[in-house]
Formats: C-alpha cells, sequence, structure tokens
C-alpha cells in the first residue's frame, strides 16, 4: 500500500476576514434597522419559513435571549404563530429561551473531549465563574452550558463561546480566555 | 507520494482563494461541462465514476440524482450537507477551511446536472467562521459570474445561500434537515416520497454531503480532461482519541486502519496500547485489535459487520473504560434524539440509566441480557438515527462483556480507584 | 386488489389499504397508538409492529406504515413482535404517573387496555420519572403532561386535520412537551376532539372531571342539534344528570369529530333554572292540570273569536314528532297552521333549498372531503356550521380549490380565494363565475341532461345563460379577475360543490345555486349542492310549513291587529330569538292567552300565562332531518328528571323530602300536544311515538322514513343502544326525492335590489349573523361556552374603507340606530376582508340586536362618545 510521505492536514480554523465579519449585520442595527433588513431577507427567501431560525438569530443577538416579546416579534415578521415558532425555538439549542449571559460558553461534552478529560474543563470553568451547568454569572457576563461534539475532535477539549471555538483547553488557557472576554469585544460575536 | 484531491490547495492557516484553486485547474470542470456538456452527460459521470455519499450511507451519488424522474417539476433545489455533527467527524469543516471553491463548483456542478435552480448549503451553527467563509467566496463566485443569471454565459443560472442550523443531531439526518430548511420541526420524515420527487416545498431536491460535493469537480475534470487519470476516490479521515497527531488525512479510500493510526496520525501515544476503534464516528461499532489490518471502506467493512459512517476515527487505549465511553455516547444521543419515535425517546435515557448504574457499581447480572434485547430493539425506529446510537451498546456487549460484568462483579468502575 | 394473510387467515383489501386496516377487516385489532384512521399512521409509537413472513421487506415491521400486497404474509402474533411491542409499553409507562384512580380516562384508556393486553404489567425500572408542568389550556380541556406518551395525535389532529396553529409539539426529545406559547384557551373551535383523539388522560373533558366513569352511566348514541349538520354524538349520564359529550362516528356525516358547540354546548339540559314544573298564571300545578286548564282558556277563545283566533310557533330545534303533532293539533282543531320560522322569507328560503336538494345532487358532509372544488356562497361556514369548515379543509388538504363569496368577514382554517362584496352582488359574481367556467358547448351538453326538459327548464336555462352574459359588469375589477380565476379552478374541476347558506343571502340566492350546480352535474363526474339550513329541523319545519309565505311575524301582525288572541309556543323563544323584540314584547302583552311548552329558562317561558315543561331530546329522542334531508333518529339516553347533584347537591340517595317524583316530571313535547286540542275525546289523532302514526300524510316525503324505532322509555336498554353504536349512524332515511325537476333560473337575474345605500350615505346595511359560540341558542345557555367566550367581547365588523369614511376606528362604541326606531350600541371591529357598505352583527346573546327591527334593516351608525 502506499507508504509515502503523509501531509498532517491539520488546520486550525482560520479567522474569517473583516468584510465577512461586517456581514454580520444584526449586531449593531437598532430595532427599526434590524426589522427593515428582516423584512428584505423574507421578501427574498423562497418561503417566509425559511427565515424562521435567521430572524430568532437575529432576534435573539439584540434581545439578549428570545424572551415572549422576541418570540411574538418573530411571529409578526414570518408570519407564524408564537407557537411554531416555540416549537423551533425550544428545539434547538443554540437558541435561548431563558435568558443569557453575554457570552454563553458550550463545553464539549462528547467522547474525544471526554476522553480529554472535558469534566475537568467543565468543572474548572465552573469553579472560575462560581456557577453550575446551566447557570449565568451574576454580572450578566458568562453562562455555562453542555454542548455535543464541536467538530473540533482534533482539538479536543473544545469549548464554543459566541460563534468561536477555542481548543486544546487547559487550565491556563481558559483563565486567558475568560480574562479576554472581560476586557475587550472580540471581534467575532456570532450566534449567540 | 499519494495525489492529493480535496486538500491539494492547502495553504496552512488561510482558504485558498479563488485564484490558488484556479491556478490547479479549478473551474475547468464547470466552465468546459456547461459550454460542451448536456446535464445529462455530467450525470453520467459521476455516476460512471461511482461516487459514493460520504456522509454516512454511501449511496452513489449519481444515482441519486438520477432519481429525480423525468421531466420532474421545478424549482429544483440542491442541498449541501454541511451539518456535520456526528462526534469525531470534521472531515467536511476542513474541506470548507481548506478549499472553499471545491466545494462551491462542487454544488454548481451537481446543480446543473439536476437542473437545479437554487442550492442552500445547510451548516451547523459551531461552523460560523465555515459558514462565513462560504458566504464571502459565493460572493467572490457571484463577481466572477460563476454564480447568478446565465452563468459564464450558458443558459444555467442558479443561486447558492448559505443556511445556519440552530443546533441538533439530528438535523444532519437528510430528511430532518429539510424539514428544518422549512422552518418545521426537524423530524425525519419516511418516504414515500423521496427527496428527490418532492423534498423542499415538495419540489425535487437532491441532498449531498459536503465532502461527496467536494469530489464532484475533480471526476468531472478528469472525465472531460483525461486529467490526470485517477478520478478522486480518496477518503478523507479524521482521526481522534489516543493519538499522538490528532488530524484530517486524506488518503486513498480504502487504507488500512493501522496505516492511517500508525502513519499518519503518529500511533499512540507513549505508555498507550490500542483497545478499541470507532471507524467512522459515534454511529459505527467498535472494532478491536485484531481489526487492524483492515482496509477502511464501505465494502471492506461491511463484509465483517462494521460499518465506515463518516471514516472519523476514534481511538480508545487500555486505559479507557469502555462502560463509560458507551455511557457518555449514550448519553449524547439521548440528548439529541428528536424524540419521534418511542424506542429512541424513551429507550436510549433507560439504557442511559442502566449503564449509569453499571458504571457507579450498582450493576446487576440480569443488566447485560436486558441491554443486548434492548439494542436489538432500537433498530426498530423510524430513522437511522437510533440504530446508529446502538452500534457501540451492542458491540460493546460483544467486544467487553468481561469488562462490563467486571464492573457489576467489583460494584465500581474499574478503572477508578 | 391484493390478497394476503394474517395469521393464517386470508383476506383481500382494496389497493392502498394499510396492513393494520386490513387485520381490522379480519376482526384483529392491532395495538396502535399514533395511527388513526382519520388521521392517517406516523410510525412513532411504534406498538403496532408485526412481522413479516412473506413482503418485500421482512422482519418485525410497523403494520401502519405499510401498505397491503399481493401475496404477504403477516402475524400479529409472533413472539419477537409481541415483545417488542411488549418492550415499548414498557418505555411508554417508564414515565407514566401510574395514577389510573384519579384519572378521568380511567375505564376507557387505550393505554391502559394496550398495557394490560400487552402483557408489560409490572415495573422493572427504577429510573426517576420525569414530571412536566401543566398548562391551563381553557375551560374545555383539562391538560395533564405526566400522563403523556408523546404519540403526536393530538398535534397531528389539531395541526394538520384542523389547521390550529397554538397548540403543538415543543422541546424534543424525552422533553418533548404538547402545549401552547402561553397558557390559555384553545383557539380551534375544534380543540374537544383532543379529548377523544389522546388515547390517554393526558387530555381530558374539562367540565366533566370526576363526575363518571364511562361504564359507570348511562351512555347512548345521540345527536347534536346545535346546528343543521346533525353530527352524531354519544351521551354520557349518570345519576340524572347529563355530564358528557363525545364525538360518535359516522360514515356519512361526521366521520370522527365533532365540533366544540355541540360538544360543550348540551348545558340547557341541565341548567340549574330549567324549568322543571309546570304552571298556571302564578303558581305551580301538575302538568295534566296545566294542560287541562290550557285547553279549556283555548276552547274558550276559539268559541268567542273563532278557532282563528288561535296560532302556534314552533321552531326548527324541535323533533320531527313535535312539529308533526303540533301541524296535527292544529288541523284538529281548526286553528290556523302552525309556523317555524321567525319570518316568511326565511321560511321561503329554507323551502327553496329543501325542495332542491335531490338524489342527483345531493352530498353529505363526509362527500365535502372528497370535492375538488368548492365554492361557497353566502355561507360563513365556521360560523353557521362549524363541522362544515373542517370538512372543507381536509378537501383542501387533498389540494380542491376553495373560494367564498359572501360580505362577512368568513374566516376557515384553510387558505380559500375571497370575494367579499355585498349580499347583493354574491349572485352576480356566481353568475361570473358560472359563466366563464360553463363554454357554449358544455352549456349544451348540460342542458341535455337537465332533468324535466320538457317543462321549458331548457329553454330557461339557455337565456339565463345569454342574460348573464355581462353579468360581471357592475362588478369592482379586482373582484373581476379574482372571480374569473377561480372559474378557471372550476373549470379544471371534476368533483365540485357549491355550498350555500340561506340566512345572509338574496331569497332568490339558493335557488340559484341549485339551478348551476344542477349546470355543473351535467358536465362533471359528480356535482352537488350543500345548504346551510337554520336549525337542526329546519328541513323537516320546511316540509312541515305552509307553502304561503309565514312566519312567526306574520302572526305578531294578527296579534296588533286583535285577529289572534292566543298564541301556543312550542320549544320557542320569539323574546330572545327573534328581532323586532320591542314589537313582540307588546304583541304577547295583548295576547289573551300565552300558552309556553319548553325546556329552556328562556324570557317567553317567564311571560307565559300557563307553562308546560317539556324534554329535552336527550331524554326523549326524536326524529331530526338535517340539511342534506337525511333523517335521523336519536334514541333517548336517560329519563331525565332533575339531576341528583342539583336536587341534593350531591348527596346519594338524595336526603330531601318533596312532593313529585324524583326523576319524574316533564315529557317530550308531542306527547303533550295532543291534550290541548279542541277536537272531542276520541277523535284525537293517537299519537303513541310513532312517527309514521304522526306524519302520515303530511308529506309525501315522510313516506321514505323508516317505523320509529323509538325504544320503551325508562328501560336501560343498553343492547339497544349496542345496536346504533354498531351501526355508527342513526340513519332513518333521506327525504330528498329522487328527483327535484324544477329549475327556477326565470326568477333569479335580478336577485333582490340593492338597498338604497349610496357611497356616501351614512347608513349601512345591517346583515345579522351567527357566530361559531354566543349566538346558537342551545349552547349560549353552557356556563362553558359563556366562559370560553367571555374573553371575546362580541363586536360588530365594519369594512376599513367605511369605517374611515365614517370617522371610525377599531375598538370604537357605536350605536347604530335604523329608521324604525331600532337600535343597540356595540363595539366595532374595522376588518379588511369583508364588503363594503354593511354591518355584519352577530346575534350573540349579549348583544341586544334583538332591538332592531328585521332584515334587511339599516342603520345610521355614529360613535358613542365617552
Ligand atoms: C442521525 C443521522 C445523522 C446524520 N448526520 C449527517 C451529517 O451530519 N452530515 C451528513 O452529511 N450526513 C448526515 N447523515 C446522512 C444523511 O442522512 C444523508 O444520507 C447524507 O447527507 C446524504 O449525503 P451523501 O449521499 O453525500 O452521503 C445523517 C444520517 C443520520 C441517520
Ligand atoms: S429514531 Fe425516532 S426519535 Fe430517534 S431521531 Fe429517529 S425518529 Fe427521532
Ligand atoms: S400505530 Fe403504527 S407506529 Fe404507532
Amino acid at each position: 500500500m502506499v507508504s509515502c510521505a503523509i501531509l498532517k492536514w491539520r488546520v486550525d480554523s482560520p479567522a474569517p476576514s473583516v468584510d465577512a465579519v461586517l456581514s454580520d449585520k444584526s449586531a449593531q442595527m437598532t430595532p427599526k434597522e434590524l426589522e427593515e433588513s428582516l423584512k428584505e431577507d423574507i421578501e427574498k427567501a423562497y418561503d417566509p419559513r425559511e427565515q424562521a431560525v435567521d430572524v430568532l438569530y437575529a432576534l435573539q443577538r439584540q434581545h439578549g435571549h428570545l424572551s415572549d416579546e422576541a418570540m411574538r416579534e418573530a411571529s409578526r415578521l414570518l408570519g407564524m404563530t408564537p407557537l411554531e415558532l416555540d416549537e423551533l425555538a425550544t428545539f434547538y439549542d443554540f437558541l435561548y429561551r431563558e435568558p443569557v449571559g453575554k457570552y454563553v460558553i458550550h463545553v464539549c461534552d462528547s467522547v474525544v473531549c471526554w476522553m480529554h478529560g472535558h469534566q475537568s474543563v467543565m468543572d474548572y470553568i465552573a469553579e472560575r465563574l462560581g456557577v453550575g451547568l446551566g447557570g449565568t454569572t451574576p454580572d450578566g457576563m458568562f453562562t455555562l452550558l453542555p454542548t455535543c461534539c464541536l467538530g473540533y475532535c482534533d482539538r479536543a477539549p473544545a469549548m464554543l463561546i459566541n460563534g468561536r471555538v477555542y481548543g486544546e483547553l487547559t487550565g491556563e488557557k481558559i483563565d486567558r480566555i475568560l480574562q479576554e472576554l472581560r476586557e475587550e469585544e472580540p471581534p467575532l460575536a456570532l450566534d449567540r | 507520494m499519494h495525489p492529493q484531491v480535496l486538500l491539494q490547495n492547502f495553504k496552512g492557516n488561510r482558504s485558498a482563494s479563488i485564484d490558488e484553486y484556479r491556478a490547479n485547474g479549478g473551474y475547468e470542470a464547470l466552465t468546459r461541462a456547461l459550454l460542451e456538456r448536456t446535464p445529462a452527460e455530467v450525470e453520467q459521470m459521476v455516476l460512471a465514476a461511482g461516487l459514493r455519499g460520504r456522509g454516512g450511507a454511501g449511496f452513489p451519488a449519481g444515482k441519486k440524482w438520477s432519481l429525480i424522474p423525468e421531466g420532474a417539476a421545478h424549482p429544483r433545489f440542491v442541498v449541501v450537507n454541511a451539518d456535520e455533527m456526528e462526534p469525531g467527524t470534521y472531515k467536511d469543516r476542513m474541506v470548507i477551511h481548506v478549499d472553499p471553491h471545491l466545494i462551491i463548483e462542487g454544488v454548481i456542478l451537481t446543480s446543473y446536472a439536476v437542473s437545479a435552480e437554487k442550492a442552500y448549503i445547510f451548516i451547523r451553527p459551531s461552523y460560523e467562521s465555515s459558514a462565513l467563509i462560504l458566504e464571502r467566496e459565493l460572493e467572490v463566485a457571484r463577481r466572477e459570474g460563476l454564480l447568478g443569471q446565465n452563468i459564464l454565459g450558458s443558459e444555467f443560472s442558479l443561486d447558492i445561500v448559505v443556511h445556519r442550523s440552530a443546533g441538533r443531531y439530528i438535523c444532519g439526518e437528510a430528511t430532518a434537515l429539510l424539514n428544518a430548511l422549512m422552518g418545521k420541526r426537524p423530524n425525519p420524515k419516511q418516504p414515500p416520497p423521496y427527496a428527490t420527487e418532492k423534498g423542499l416545498w415538495n419540489l425535487p431536491t437532491v441532498v449531498g454531503n459536503v465532502e461527496t460535493t467536494a469530489c464532484v469537480a475533480p471526476i468531472v475534470r478528469n472525465a472531460i480532461t483525461g486529467g490526470s487519470g485517477e478520478p478522486a476516490f480518496t477518503k478523507l479521515y479524521c482521526v481522534s482519541g489516543k493519538v499522538k497527531r490528532p488530524g484530517c488525512y486524506e488518503l486513498p479510500m480504502g487504507t488500512p486502519l493501522r496505516e492511517i493510526i500508525e502513519e499518519a496520525a503518529g500511533g499512540l501515544p507513549e505508555g498507550s496500547e490500542l483497545k478499541a476503534v470507532l471507524p467512522g464516528g459515534v454511529s459505527t461499532r467498535y472494532m478491536t485489535p485484531d481489526l487492524y489490518d483492515t482496509p477502511m471502506d464501505f465494502d471492506s467493512l461491511a463484509k465483517i459487520g462494521h460499518r465506515l459512517g463518516t471514516g472519523a476515527i476514534i481511538v480508545f487505549d487500555q486505559h479507557t473504560c469502555m462502560v463509560a465511553a458507551t455511557l457518555n455516547i449514550i448519553q449524547f444521543f439521548a440528548r439529541e434524539s428528536c424524540g419521534w419515535c418511542t424506542p429512541c425517546r424513551e429507550g436510549l435515557p433507560y439504557i442511559r440509566d442502566i449503564l449509569t448504574q453499571i458504571e457507579s457499581g450498582e450493576g446487576k447480572d440480569e443488566m447485560i441480557p436486558k441491554l443486548r434485547r434492548m439494542s436489538e430493539h432500537l433498530w426498530r425506529t423510524y430513522c437511522a438515527f437510533s440504530p446508529g446510537a446502538v452500534s457501540p451498546l451492542e458491540s460493546l456487549l460483544t467486544y467487553f462483556e468481561d469488562e462490563v460484568r467486571e464492573h457489576i462483579r467489583m460494584k465500581r468502575c474499574p478503572f477508578r480507584k | 386488489m391484493p390478497k394476503l394473510i394474517i395469521d393464517d387467515r386470508e383476506i383481500e383489501v382494496p389497493e392502498g389499504t394499510r396492513v393494520i386496516e386490513a387485520a381490522e377487516h379480519l376482526g384483529i385489532m392491532i395495538p396502535r397508538f399514533c395511527y388513526h384512521p382519520a388521521l392517517g399512521a406516523a410510525g412513532a409509537c411504534r406498538v403496532c409492529a408485526v412481522k413479516v413472513i412473506e413482503g418485500p421487506v421482512k422482519g418485525i415491521q410497523m403494520s401502519c406504515m405499510m401498505e397491503a400486497r399481493d401475496g404477504m404474509v403477516v402475524s400479529t402474533t409472533d413472539e419477537e413482535a409481541m415483545e417488542f411491542r411488549r418492550f415499548v409499553i414498557e418505555l411508554l409507562m417508564l414515565n407514566h404517573p401510574h395514577d389510573c384512580p384519579v384519572c378521568d380516562e380511567g375505564g376507557h384508556c387505550l393505554l391502559q387496555d394496550e398495557t394490560v393486553s400487552g402483557g408489560h404489567a409490572h415495573r422493572r425500572t427504577s429510573m426517576k420519572k420525569r414530571t412536566y408542568r401543566d398548562q391551563d389550556l381553557g375551560p374545555f380541556i383539562r391538560h395533564e403532561m405526566n400522563r403523556c406518551i408523546h404519540c403526536y395525535r393530538c398535534s397531528r389532529f389539531y395541526q394538520d386535520f384542523a389547521g390550529g396553529l397554538d397548540y403543538g409539539p415543543l422541546r424534543l426529545g424525552d422533553r418533548t412537551y404538547f402545549g401552547r406559547f402561553t397558557e390559555g384557551r384553545l383557539e380551534s373551535p375544534f380543540a374537544g376532539n383532543l379529548i377523544d383523539v389522546c388515547p390517554t388522560g393526558t387530555l381530558t373533558d374539562k367540565p366533566s372531571r370526576y363526575s363518571i366513569r364511562r361504564w359507570h352511566g348511562e351512555r347512548g348514541p345521540s345527536l347534536c342539534i346545535s346546528c343543521s349538520l346533525g353530527c352524531s354524538t354519544v351521551a354520557n349520564a349518570y345519576l340524572r344528570d347529563l355530564v358528557r359529550i363525545e364525538a360518535n362516528y359516522n360514515e356519512s356525516v361526521n366521520g370522527f369529530f365533532i365540533c366544540d358547540r355541540g360538544r360543550f354546548g348540551f348545558y340547557y339540559a341541565k341548567h340549574p333554572e330549567r324549568p322543571r314544573r309546570a304552571r298556571v298564571d302564578v303558581s305551580e300545578a301538575p302538568t295534566p292540570e296545566a294542560l287541562r286548564e290550557a285547553a279549556k282558556r283555548l276552547a274558550r277563545i276559539a268559541a268567542t273569536h273563532g278557532p282563528g283566533a288561535v296560532a302556534c310557533i314552533g321552531s326548527t330545534r324541535s323533533s320531527l314528532e313535535t312539529m308533526g303533532a303540533l301541524v296535527r293539533l292544529c288541523e284538529t282543531s281548526g286553528w290556523r297552521k302552525p309556523v317555524f320560522f321567525s319570518d316568511p322569507a326565511m321560511q321561503r328560503k329554507v323551502r327553496t333549498a329543501v325542495s332542491r336538494i335531490d338524489k342527483r345532487l345531493h352530498v353529505s358532509l363526509r362527500e365535502i372531503e372528497k370535492a375538488d372544488f368548492i365554492l361557497a356562497v353566502g355561507a360563513d361556514p365556521l360560523n353557521e356550521a362549524p363541522m362544515l369548515a373542517l370538512a372543507m379543509r381536509q378537501a383542501s388538504r387533498n389540494e380542491a380549490a376553495v373560494a367564498v363569496i359572501d360580505s362577512r368577514p368568513v374566516v376557515l382554517p384553510l387558505d380559500f380565494e375571497r370575494l367579499a362584496v355585498a349580499r347583493h352582488d354574491v349572485e352576480a359574481c356566481l353568475n361570473v363565475i358560472m359563466r366563464e367556467a360553463v363554454s357554449d358547448e358544455d352549456l349544451k351538453i348540460a342542458i341535455e341532461k337537465l332533468p324535466g326538459g320538457a317543462d321549458g327548464a331548457a329553454s330557461r336555462a339557455a337565456d339565463f345563460y345569454t342574460g348573464i352574459r355581462n353579468a360581471g359588469e357592475g362588478l369592482p375589477p379586482e373582484v373581476r379577475v379574482r372571480a374569473l380565476k377561480i372559474a378557471a379552478q372550476l373549470k379544471a374541476a371534476h368533483r365540485p360543490i357549491i355550498v350555500c347558506g340561506v340566512d345572509a343571502v338574496c331569497e332568490t340566492t339558493p335557488a340559484l345555486a341549485a339551478d348551476h350546480a344542477s349546470i355543473l352535474s351535467g358536465l362533471k363526474e359528480r356535482a352537488g349542492i350543500f345548504y346551510i339550513l337554520p336549525g337542526a329541523n329546519a328541513f323537516g319545519a320546511a316540509l312541515l310549513s305552509s307553502p304561503i309565505g309565514e312566519g312567526a311575524s306574520s302572526f305578531f301582525e294578527e296579534i296588533e291587529k286583535g285577529e289572534v288572541k292566543a298564541l301556543v309556543v312550542v320549544e320557542c323563544d320569539p323574546l330572545g330569538q327573534f328581532p323586532d323584540r320591542r314589537r313582540i314584547e307588546k304583541a304577547l302583552g295583548n295576547l289573551e292567552l300565552l300558552v309556553v311548552l319548553d325546556y329552556l329558562p328562556s324570557e317567553t317561558v317567564k311571560q307565559a300565562h300557563i307553562f308546560v315543561p317539556t324534554n329535552t331530546h336527550y331524554e326523549s329522542g326524536g326524529c331530526f332531518v338535517n340539511q342534506e334531508g337525511r333523517a335521523q333518529f336519536t334514541p333517548p339516553v336517560y329519563a331525565g328528571g332533575e339531576p341528583n347533584r342539583q336536587e341534593t347537591g350531591g348527596a346519594h340517595p338524595p336526603r330531601v323530602f318533596r312532593s313529585h317524583i324524583p326523576g319524574g316530571g316533564p315529557e317530550p313535547a308531542w306527547k303533550l300536544l295532543a291534550p290541548l286540542g279542541a277536537a272531542p275525546r276520541g277523535e284525537a289523532p293517537e299519537l303513541r311515538g310513532n312517527l309514521r302514526s304522526i306524519l302520515d300524510g303530511l308529506h309525501p316525503a315522510f313516506e321514505q322514513l323508516a317505523d320509529s324505532p323509538i325504544p320503551p322509555v325508562g328501560e336501560r336498554p343498553s343492547t339497544y343502544y349496542a345496536r346504533f353504536l354498531a351501526e355508527g349512524a342513526l340513519h332513518v332515511g333521506s327525504l330528498a326525492p329522487q328527483d327535484c325537476g324544477a329549475l327556477a333560473f326565470a326568477s333569479s337575474d335580478a336577485g333582490e335590489k340593492a338597498p338604497g345605500v349610496g357611497k356616501d350615505d351614512e347608513r349601512l346595511e345591517i346583515i345579522l349573523t351567527e357566530w361559531t359560540f354566543g349566538s346558537e341558542e342551545l349552547s349560549s345557555y353552557s356556563p362553558y361556552i359563556l366562559q370560553a367566550e367571555a374573553e371575546k367581547e362580541p363586536c360588530a365588523c365594519m369594512q376599513t374603507e367605511d369605517a374611515s369614511r365614517l370617522g371610525i376606528s377599531d375598538g370604537d362604541l357605536v350605536a347604530l340606530r335604523s329608521a324604525g326606531g331600532g337600535g343597540l350600541t356595540v363595539r366595532i371591529r374595522v376588518v379588511e376582508n369583508m364588503a363594503r357598505g354593511c354591518i355584519i352583527l352577530p346575534r350573540h346573546g349579549r348583544l341586544a340586536w334583538q332591538d332592531l327591527e328585521p332584515s334587511p334593516v339599516q342603520a345610521s351608525v355614529e360613535r358613542v362618545k365617552k
């Protein structure tokens, strides 16, 4: 069989370029602008329902979480009932129907990270933040949640914070990440 | 050296640009196909190449396309499945990050072959950076006239959009994915009708995995240009777990397991001995060291009762408790089950409960036959989720029964002090 | 037709039959939860597993998901299949609270049955049970999520079948929850079916909680008389108390379901104020004495002023027996012929409708589901006959096109094309559509096939079609465009049905609808006409009323003139149910004698000089003819009497002393009528509850009736009921003639003249209409219906443009004043989707709509300043 030089194809996630980050429109929009832009997207879609998750994401970013009010707003925009949207919002784990912190820390607890000690990562973060699983720090900065395999098993143990993956976690690294997040807005603030 | 096809444009810590992609023959296939070949011919090329789906099931891609009935309605859709939530799997992310245009060209060719007007790339939330890369490069392709109306001056028009999912493993299942795309609850839907007849909005739809789609352009290019002769039959193997160099490796389809682990991934770390391997993500059966020389392809594995799955190899060493590992996997499935059918919805938590008892030293002998019966019963579910979920369990009981019994006998986990 | 073998027995079934259904034909009930004949298969519960020994896919398979194939061999008793089914039951019971002793479903619970019969009866796990928080789903349905087995029947019924979008599955996996976005009443008027559809105690009948076990009470087939469709129900009574109504399967009418008006509207039968003792002037009297006194006074008046001084008013909610007895009473006594409708126009419309249904055009409610095109003309199904809307939805789910021509803001649980035009433009729209959909050649073919071609119908039809060539000219362009689109759909259809109301339409519309349906029936595979009539027995009433247009209003005129001195009102409430209340009050005040027989605590009852209580159909049974001419007999379910609960506060046996026999009392109205008559003893017709003897000779249609099957009252005739339950329907005959022959065409071209409402006129036409809840007479006595209605203030609807012209905005309180001096104050809802120039006013119990004169009435509208 082939036994020639085998390249190691291990890729760290490249940082997306700046214009791509800017394409995340909803981050800095006023509610009015956001509504207009969502309406436009809905208009463009093959069917408004296709945009359901996108609209929920956008409103989640704006409201911090999907409050009942945000759900009703989505319902108005999409012409679906709040219940129809709640059927979706409560299904998916990246849509939050309860208040969450500014940063949602999803720690992977699937088998590869498990092998690489996800439990201690989780415990470590919990201890550092002083919250349990599912808890939010009193300053409203962090929420800690377990999540299933992030697709970064080559860098286990891994976690995902607001669209950004952090791998090969150690206590030190976690401290640094938490510190950074506390101090400055990272360039990429997505999918919360 | 073996030819790299899917990852040939690897540029270190960034994605290949469209120019870099073109420099290695990118978009040649598309240009020639649009101008010189009919859709049916393109479909025939892929059919002839025998490309099998890389999403897990291994269904021939060309055959799937041909299932769209003659004269079926329009618009038609192509959906690229970038949900990739099978634990241990990250090959799709790798391709997107390394060479986004490889996928874009693949989608356009697929759409051309089935005469689709619109394509979606359905992507999981933890791949947000991948989604942004794709969106950026789609815009580039649009500017270059590779997307939109009358692509490259041909009659063919297509738009591709990135659709962000909001999580949940079941969304990767093709029919659940289509429901998710339509803003419905992502429960699977048993055919008939098949998606190729009535998929998105009841219109003909083809769903293909990212890696599958990435193989299309190289196949068509070779078929048209006579290329390097060899079609794109490499496979992306993701290796993780107890190995020195976890990573994604492009190797010829059918490379033996030993070679992938020992050579590509650098073998196990010092002091580790191979105990078990999941060959294709957590919905496949554990393989034991005696199967170390098995060629890693669909048929070789099927012959010995295993599955290639996604080709995501997870390596366990002698320090790993297989009961605990299986418990972790069952926990994953119990949490991700959509809840449509009874055996999966209620059975997985039931199994989780029994495994938890065994792991914590409260196990009883009668639990073993009970688990065995349950793993059989959980094959009789509505979709393939649950049969996948119990594959590790069933193989645990087949290959590691002694270890399970040890837990029960010692009234504790033997791996815990 | 595939032939297969199930459990060693061969059976041949129609193509497309599922294995679970094929087994049913053999009497083998394969366990099931998610499968339901009306909802189809979902493959979710997995309890219907069987072993396929021969077939396309062998091994354990779900019998609900598999179509029967030729040569299949299936075993339901295979050990492996049974073990799997047992396992599924075990899984379903893992989290179940095992609270059968306090669960209302206990005793008729599918989960109980399958658990016991499946052989999984012992808990093998010590797992912690999952618990949920319940929601308040309103006054009708009780939610107990812990009992849920996630079969998805509820959401599939609620969303897919009934089109409700406020209840469904939330979350996922073993946390899946069935509920609403927020607590509150389920919006769909079909929500009550969730009680029947849910195979566990998760969704149960809230008003009847803790009051009965299904096997415990008296239980029998019955009929809903809250609209003209005549849906089959099952009534449950216990200790002289009617406690619960369920849907009864009826192949031809309602299928498996009923609406909430029918399910929760029966409380009038146990209303605490239901008058149960006869009264003469101000004092109670035994029924025979009251009857004697009434007969005496009636005889005196007839003797003094002539028999024409006595008039009788019945209603469309009475049984055929009662109506027949009333007609006979008047006949033998020489009094005026009784009336059953409020006004002559309504009587004429219903008579026209009834005369136009024949075997060719006749369609049942269930056939609506199979139509591929439905055109509703002057009909508001959800409000007038709710189950019709559900049937239309099924047609629509099967890709039928649905269109509605009506002035009201019609809402349906389906997508439809709307022509919101004024009442007097409805016919023009219908004509445009027909003219466009029927080519000249088609017309010729159709005319040849018309029945009674010889009597000139053919030439009338031809002339008529020529005459409507330009029918659309007066219509607004956007209406015309839409009409053309509808016409194209009609043209392509094979099984079109015209649905036609009689309440809010011009007098000629019902006939015109039938004429057009007649033309269609000559062209299409099948075409039909489906009327909505005012009242459960409006069809029977039409057959029994005189061809001379008379209505109750004619009698009030006669009273004013002094011609009529005595009025006998049978199961009717003119004061509460008819317009022009002041006039009726005055008229009643002028009477020398008012005799009222009824079971409702109505206003008219209070005004009576002599009152005699009657029975409801739950107690006496009776025959009712629904809007398609289907005569359905409903047997008595219980003997009646004052509910134990009311009499003694629930103590049993009752420990109170009374001068009357508990449970005795009222009798069916038809039995009470004969003694009122003036005919000398012995000459009174023999009315022994034999329907034929009562109706003999009153109308030729009645000859088609089977002999009355009234069972002996006072027994608990369970075997007797079992027959009805097994047969599924109480059909005793169809009163639709073979062929009605006559086509009107000639009279219908002009329609009613548009009322003189100009564009700038301040006056609008008031269209009185029904609401699903709150306007129908019987169900308005139900506290649960009232509770459900309470959240929603009854309001009148007005078109956006009219509102802005008159400076009225949504939610304003306005005063409506008619020229005749009538009027009321009502809140306005401004809506886009209705005709201009009118106000839609529900005959709602909480609105004083009776203060208006009879329609058509125009009123000025003025905002009420606060
Ligand atoms: C539970 C379940 C999860 C799946 N997840 C994925 C996935 O994440 N990505 C994927 O490409 N295919 C996934 N599949 C397979 C898809 O159903 C489908 O077969 C595939 O996307 C088709 O693409 P292919 O023919 O190119 O392999 C999953 C299947 C099942 C049963
Ligand atoms: S096996 Fe059943 S419950 Fe599980 S994911 Fe598939 S359909 Fe949903
Ligand atoms: S009845 Fe067949 S799966 Fe539920």
